[in-house]
């Protein structure tokens, strides 16, 4: 039982620092329909950004304001590439993706792994420090929690300003952002500025967590961001009281309860990448099936 | 209403089933590694590699071999539980998290990023956590000095034997002037031995000519390039991913007539010149005591000092000695001499 509770703690933590980056591709895939692979970029990127800037000396929760906006960058050049420069979505990802390798080795002056053990993160100093003081390693599950609600409620209440349903406008019916006179490929670079800004803060905030940074650890980012939208979105999206950005959360809890179950259970890791693949194969049918479902029902129900 | 909550019972049911059903297919081979953990009351040592390459899959191999010196055999009086990472540090992670959370007895680990990732999951529990084939644990901040290691790491280091592979290749090449090197620039310990032959290489009189690379698709342009800047020679690290990819090197290298000195003793049979390398085995050997007796808590984590496997052994391959025209020197005469492919 114990330790049934420790690994719960362990998916809890992990599902809700890999929940932020979950949230911003759910803005970019699920808002946009942009599959953004600058993701794989970004959240090292994040992660490095806020090793070094900790080992500056600068205060942790600065540093993730920080590396939301560096992130943030990032998108804008996916954005820009994409929107002004005409360069296919798919393509323009990836050239951000690889670019940003070698702005991760700079940022960390050339080391691939950079680590802050016993230096001031969130989790050690201030809010993160009493709740480890009084909870241990649940202390982290509940800090980590607090950055993702925090997140959570600042995307949900943006994308339901008018600035934020010009953003859902861009993705699902540009036409009419532009009838309302607005340029709906802006709208898309800030979509992508968002949802990197928030993937980078994910990285930072993993980095904070486990004390050390490494610039190839953004791989394989984007299948699981992906998984866990389109696995949130097919298992609880019909949910009518559970808001999308909550279902990209509780996908990525799902899919890192199946790794965890799957190397609890002594597979050997190198199953882990076909069985990454299935779980987001069976996302992506049931997730269909869903929807012609619900276009067979408002066809039913218009005739 | 009724026929979609089915649907998504029923998807929550494949999904996590087939989960179950995959790790149970797989996990059957693996022993008795289940959810419960420690069953028993022998200890469990968790073991996670970085990846798959052979100086680590040696470190691995003589990390059992130091184990069993000291008395300790997997499934009699310990049980082992290794996890390869496939060079993934999100992968590392889970890995090293999950072990901390059943409370192993001790988290071993192979190359830096691994231990990187037993440590952070260790030191709040205060797991043991022994590393092998980290070039500067120091700089990684696994422990506080190599005298003494003030944290739960502890472990063993290998620095290449840089200044002696150095001193063979001035030995062996009297007239060359540039040293060509390839190295991925994300492999910290390619990093820091670039830094290090750098400083030694003035002695030698020769030019360091470094020729950073970032995949496996770059290692072939890579050679190009070095030998195009008219290198004497190209001299390889313990670079996992140059290492892998070592038919394309030597192939451009052979085609211009230039020598490849190698890290380690497998490279030279595969067709380098000449290494002076460490012996994995025995690096994992040491780790091996280091652990066992830190189970037999004859010593203490935080007071341990690192082992360093700086004195690397001579390998020559007498084939492409022969094919290059160049002589083997007497001071070398008592090298191990190879020939290409007789390990095999």
């Amino acid at each position: 039982m114990d330790i049934f509770l420790n690994l719960l703690s362990v998916i809890l933590r992990e599902g809700f620092i890999y929940g932020i980056m979950a949230i911003g591709v759910y803005i970019t895939y699920k808002v946009l329909d942009f599959p953004d692979l600058s993701v794989d970029g970004t959240f090292p990127l994040g992660g490095c950004a806020s090793a070094a800037l900790i080992t500056l000396g600068v205060n942790p929760i600065i540093a993730c304001v920080i590396c939301f906006g560096a992130g943030a960058l990032a998108g804008l050049v996916t954005g820009i590439l994409h929107v002004k420069l005409k360069i296919t979505d798919l393509l323009s990802g990836i050239l951000v993706m690889t670019a940003l390798y070698s702005v991760n080795m700079l940022v960390t002056s050339k080391k691939a792994v950079l680590s802050i053990f016993n230096m001031n993160t969130i989790f050690n100093t201030g809010l993160g420090k009493l709740l480890y003081d009084i909870f241990g390693q649940w202390g982290w599950v509940i800090m980590a929690a607090i950055v993702c609600i925090i997140v959570k409620i600042l995307v949900d209440i943006y994308l339901s300003t008018k600035s934020g349903l010009l953003l859902r406008g861009a993705g699902s019916n540009s036409l009419f952002v532009t009838s309302l006179g607005r340029d709906p490929g802006n709208m898309k670079i800030l979509g992508l500025m968002l949802g990197n800004g928030l993937t980078a803060l994910s990285g930072a905030v993993l980095t904070q967590q486990k004390e050390s940074a490494d610039v190839s650890s953004g791989t394989g980012m984007v299948v699981m961001a992906l998984a866990a939208v389109i696995l949130g979105e097919a298992l609880f999206g019909k949910v009518s009281f559970i808001r999308a950005t909550t279902t990209a959360v509780l996908g990525m809890m799902i899919y890192r309860t199946g790794l965890t179950v799957a190397m609890q259970m002594g597979l050997d890791t190198i199953y882990l990448k076909a069985l990454m693949s299935g779980l987001f194969i069976i996302a992506l049918l049931v997730g269909r099936e869903n929807k012609k479902r619900q276009n067979n029902s408002v066809l039913r129900s218009r005739l | 209403m009724k026929k979609k909550m089915n649907y998504k019972t029923m998807a929550l049911t494949t999904v996590l089933g087939a989960a179950i059903l995959l790790s149970t297919a797989c996990g059957s081979t693996s022993g008795s590694k289940g959810s419960t953990g420690k069953s028993s009351d022998i200890p469990t040592i968790g073991v996670i590699q970085y990846t798959t390459v052979p100086s680590l899959d040696n470190c691995y191999k003589g990390f059992i071999e130091g184990l069993e010196s000291e008395g300790y055999k997997d499934g009699k009086n310990i049980k082992i539980d290794f996890q390869n990472s496939n060079a993934e540090t999100a992968t590392a992670d889970t890995e090293a998290q999950t072990m901390a959370q059943k409370k192993y007895d001790m988290v071993a680990a192979i190359a830096t990023p691994a231990a990187m990732s037993a440590y952070a999951a260790c030191k709040a529990d205060k797991i043991p956590v022994v590393f092998t084939a980290v070039s500067d644990p120091v700089s990684a901040k696994l422990v506080t000095s190599l005298d003494k290691s003030g944290t739960v790491c502890a472990g063993s280091s290998d620095k290449l034997p840089l200044e002696a592979q150095v001193e063979m290749i001035r030995r062996m090449l009297p007239d060359a002037k540039k040293i060509g090197i390839l190295y991925t620039t994300s492999e910290p310990n390619s990093v820091t031995d670039l830094e290090l032959i750098k400083k030694i290489a003035p002695k030698y009189d020769f030019k360091i000519v470094a020729q950073g690379v970032t995949n496996a698709s770059e290692v072939v342009s890579g050679a190009e390039s070095l030998v195009q800047k008219g290198v004497d020679c190209i001299n390889n690290f313990t670079d996992n991913n140059v290492v892998n990819n070592l038919p394309s090197v030597l192939q451009s290298a052979t085609k211009a007539k230039i020598p490849v000195f190698g890290s380690e003793e497998g490279q030279v049979y595969d067709g380098c010149l000449a290494s002076v390398s460490i012996d994995y085995v025995a690096l994992g050997k040491e780790t091996g005591k280091i652990a066992g007796e830190i189970l037999k808590g004859k010593i203490k984590p935080e007071e341990s000092k690192i082992y360093v496997a700086k004195d690397g052994t001579p390998f020559i391959n007498t084939d492409v000695a022969k094919e290059l025209g160049i002589s083997i020197p007497d001071e070398y005469k008592d090298a191990t001499m190879v020939t290409t492919g007789s390990n095999k």
